[in-house]
């Protein structure tokens, strides 16, 4: 088999197998949203960026972390201001009355989105989508899973990019992105009708092309490529899984109410 | 179990990419770039539930939510934690899929006449269920700020006229159950959400919305109630026009294409008899 | 063995009336059937009807029989209906997969489906690769082929099924003369193998011309004429029909009304 279809990754961080990467993504964002408090988030963002920086991708970090501002922002000045029922100002600024109680609030949660969007962040950069799917369509997830999301990763750019068209045709003909928006809104059939349409009409052909590779076979498919997947591993997403059951365990039973 | 299998035929499977594409591209263009107050990021999810039945329609709207939050470009923002409410609208749509919600019901005169007033009283009972809600009340004055009356009052005008002017022009009953159904889904949408929301993000998503949190949490609401207050205000909007559009998209594809899939035959109306 | 149609008539679900009536045909492997007629006369329905989607995966109604090396296709399941008779269809994009980083993996995407062991997916990947003579594009990444390329790929996915009948439903029609030519070569290299039936619909009738030992003329759901293809694709009733004829008919019929004689066959 050809080289270029093997290719599994041999850099540090990234040489793991796609499954463990994806189990530990997910305790991540399970234990920055249900340990409360400073300790989850906390915890998780020092996971993050140091494994982040073993795999060599903290420059590769700042889009995304530039990208929560617009809601860390948000999140900051609403619960900060106007937090209900919190009476500890810390200062009065005329109308305004921000409190410590809704900025620890708010800090908190803004550490969690943090937290979360690194951790995502840090799968997306170090996992190539069509290895992970691979290697949990071999682990029995199955063709039609692996189909949806091999498919999606693809259809969602080509989609997108047949919409970028039809807005920047339409803009050429007056259609209107910054005005009221009643304006904005009657700009958005033409838009999506012709979007939406066309990608229906292509799901007959695409259901008589699988079925005429044989989709439907009842066999189990042949898996191409394997991926390294030593014992610490396994072990390593056992130990995850059982990590996450007792923090939501702890968390819900008021367990981890210690923490700070 | 054949029930499920049905649900994903090579059809359905074919479909859900192509509905999670809308999702995502739709809901990216008119939050992104149109900048409207509305989400418009469920319209696959509702046509997967109506053709194909509850699971797909479930899988597709979680689906969505996830791929949306981890795919590399336009990812990232708060959609991901949405991922079991996206789920459950998946799981209405089925169910209204079952009832036959979408099916075409041509009607004329007193018949069409009826719908309208059964519509419209649909939408007045459930608008004045929502703004009765009492995470729109100000503990201050002792009641709802203006602001709520007038926008109750005018978003229930709007929205009558509008399901009454559907019922008319298409000759279609079926405009009243469409306008319940997707109200009743965003009723539970917004339910759902609320504490997600207040829970995960502190009350707010980062979008236009969040000044309709503000707002309420000016008026005394606390992090969970502001948080269903916005949702009681722009989900239903937003699904009852999904639903809506979901509805014109069933009607303009061919019979023939929609009765391949598992619950088409619930939404094309019964052909004529064929020739012997 | 051979793909057989015998009184073949369908009728699309949902729709009033059949696309196809009493249809008798019969393909043997290295028969190469080219198709003509006007648009909607059914040309494409019998590529569907003959490969047994019809009505396997598009439901519909199906009276008369037709088998492939004895299967019944009203009986047979979608994939042992894949592994018999291969189709291609006009548009490239929507027949691959698109779920596959490379050529190779796209081409390996129907064999893996059976199930089959690793080394035979191999096997079969490379040979068909070999066969249409891509193997230099391999390694590239499906989505950014020429129109040409890409319906080669499709095709050479088909082949990895290893069919013993190939139907083409206007396989050209939606690509450059460029590619027009890579796909015509090869078709004309995997019909001289003897090894497959081939049966071709097209409008571009100077592809047929050059292709196809006979011919059928189909108009509104029936066949109107059979034949050697130098004999149909000569008819003067031909445009009538609303096929155009081959480049090489036209000019001989120009040159005869000018009163030119041309030699058909040059030395």
């Amino acid at each position: 088999m050809p080289d270029y279809v093997q290719r599994p990754p041999t850099e540090p961080y990234r040489s793991l197998n796609p499954t463990t990467k994806l189990a530990i993504a997910l305790t991540e964002a399970l234990v920055a949203f249900v340990v409360r408090g400073w300790t989850g988030p906390l915890v998780v963002l020092a996971v993050v960026l140091a494994t982040g920086l073993r795999a060599g991708v903290w420059r590769a970090f700042l889009p995304f972390l530039l990208a929560t501002l617009p809601l860390i922002a948000s999140i900051l000045l609403v619960n900060t201001f106007l937090y209900p029922g919190a009476t500890d100002l810390i200062a009065r600024i005329g109308p305004l009355a921000p409190t410590w109680t809704g900025l620890v609030f708010a800090t908190q949660a803004a550490l969690r989105v943090i937290a979360f969007a690194m951790s995502v962040a840090l799968l997306g950069l170090t996992t190539r989508p069509d290895h992970l799917i691979a290697d949990l369509e071999r682990r029995g997830m199955g063709r039609r899973a692996g189909f949806v999301l091999g498919a999606t990763l693809r259809t969602v750019p080509r989609i997108g990019e047949r919409a970028r068209e039809i807005t920047d045709a339409q803009r050429a003909r007056g259609l209107d992105t910054e005005g009221s928006p009643w304006r904005r809104a009657r700009g958005l059939v033409p838009l999506a009708a012709p979007l939406v349409f066309g990608a229906l009409s292509e799901v007959e052909e695409v259901t008589m092309a699988l079925e005429a590779r044989a989709f439907s076979a009842p066999a189990r498919r042949t898996p191409l490529r394997s991926f390294p997947d030593a014992g610490w591993q396994r072990a390593l997403r056992w130990t995850l899984l059982a990590l996450s059951l007792l923090a939501i365990a702890g968390s819900v039973s008021g367990a981890l109410a210690f923490l700070p | 179990m054949p029930w499920l299998s049905r649900q994903f035929s090579t059809r359905v499977i074919a479909l859900i990419p192509v509905a999670i594409a809308i999702n995502i591209v739709l809901g990216y263009t008119v939050q992104t770039v149109l900048k409207l107050p509305i989400y418009l990021d469920s319209i696959g999810t509702i046509l997967v539930g109506v053709l194909a039945g509850p699971i797909a329609g479930a899988v597709t709207g979680a689906a969505s939510n996830l791929i949306w939050q981890y795919a590399p470009g336009i990812g990232g923002g708060t959609i991901g934690p949405f991922a079991v409410v996206a789920a459950v609208i998946g799981i209405l749509a089925g169910l209204w899929g079952y009832l036959g919600v979408y099916r075409s019901r041509p009607a004329t005169g007193s018949r069409l006449w009826l719908s309208v007033v059964v519509g419209v009283a649909i939408v007045v009972l459930l608008a004045s269920r929502i703004y009765n809600n009492p995470a729109y009340t100000d503990p201050n004055i002792g009641g709802y700020p203006d602001w709520v009356f007038t926008a109750a009052i005018l978003i229930t005008v709007v929205a009558s006229l509008a399901v009454a002017a559907f019922i008319l022009v298409r000759q279609d009953t079926a405009g009243a159950w469409v306008a319940a159904a997707g109200a009743l889904t965003g009723i539970v949408a917004a339910i759902l959400s609320a504490p997600i929301a207040a829970y995960v993000f502190g009350g707010v998503t980062g979008s236009g919305t969040d000044l309709i949190v503000a707002a309420l949490r000016q008026g005394g609401a606390d992090v969970f109630n502001a948080s269903l207050g916005q949702g009681l205000f722009s989900d239903p909007i937003d699904k009852t026009i999904t639903s809506f559009v979901v509805f014109i998209i069933l009607a303009s594809l061919s019979d023939r294409v929609v009765a391949r899939f598992p619950l088409g035959e619930r939404i094309v109306n019964p052909a004529p008899a064929p020739d012997a | 063995m051979t793909l057989q149609l015998a009184a073949a008539t369908y009728r699309y679900a949902g729709a009033a009336g059949p696309s196809l009536h009493e249809i008798d045909l019969e393909l043997a492997p290295g028969d190469l059937l080219g198709v003509v007629g006007p648009n909607d006369a059914g040309k494409s329905t019998l590529c569907l009807v003959a490969a047994g989607l019809a009505p396997a995966t598009i439901q519909g109604q199906l009276s008369g029989t037709v088998t492939i090396d004895g299967l019944d296709t009203r009986s047979a399941r979608p994939h042992e209906l894949a592994q018999r008779a291969g189709i291609l269809f006009q548009n490239a994009v929507t027949q691959l997969s698109g779920t596959s980083a490379t050529v190779w993996e796209e081409i390996a995407f129907g064999p893996r489906n059976l199930g089959l062991a690793r080394a035979e997916v191999i096997e079969r990947v490379e040979e068909a690769a070999a066969r249409l003579a891509i193997a230099d594009l391999c390694a590239r990444d499906p989505e950014r082929l020429s129109g040409g390329q890409a319906q080669l790929v499709a095709l050479a996915s088909i082949l990895a099924m290893r069919p013993a009948y190939l139907l083409l439903d206007e396989p050209t029609s939606q690509l450059d003369p460029q590619g027009t030519r890579l796909v015509g070569e090869a078709l004309a290299g995997i019909a001289a193998r003897g090894e497959t039936g081939i049966l071709i619909t097209e409008h571009k009738t100077d592809l047929l011309d050059r292709l196809c030992t006979s011919v059928l003329v189909i108009e509104e759901g029936r066949i109107a004429r059979q034949g050697a293809a130098a004999e149909i694709l000569a008819d003067p009733g031909l445009p009538a029909a609303g096929v155009e004829p081959p480049a090489r008919v036209r000019l001989m019929a120009a040159a005869r009304a000018a009163g030119v004689e041309l030699d058909p066959e040059p030395p």
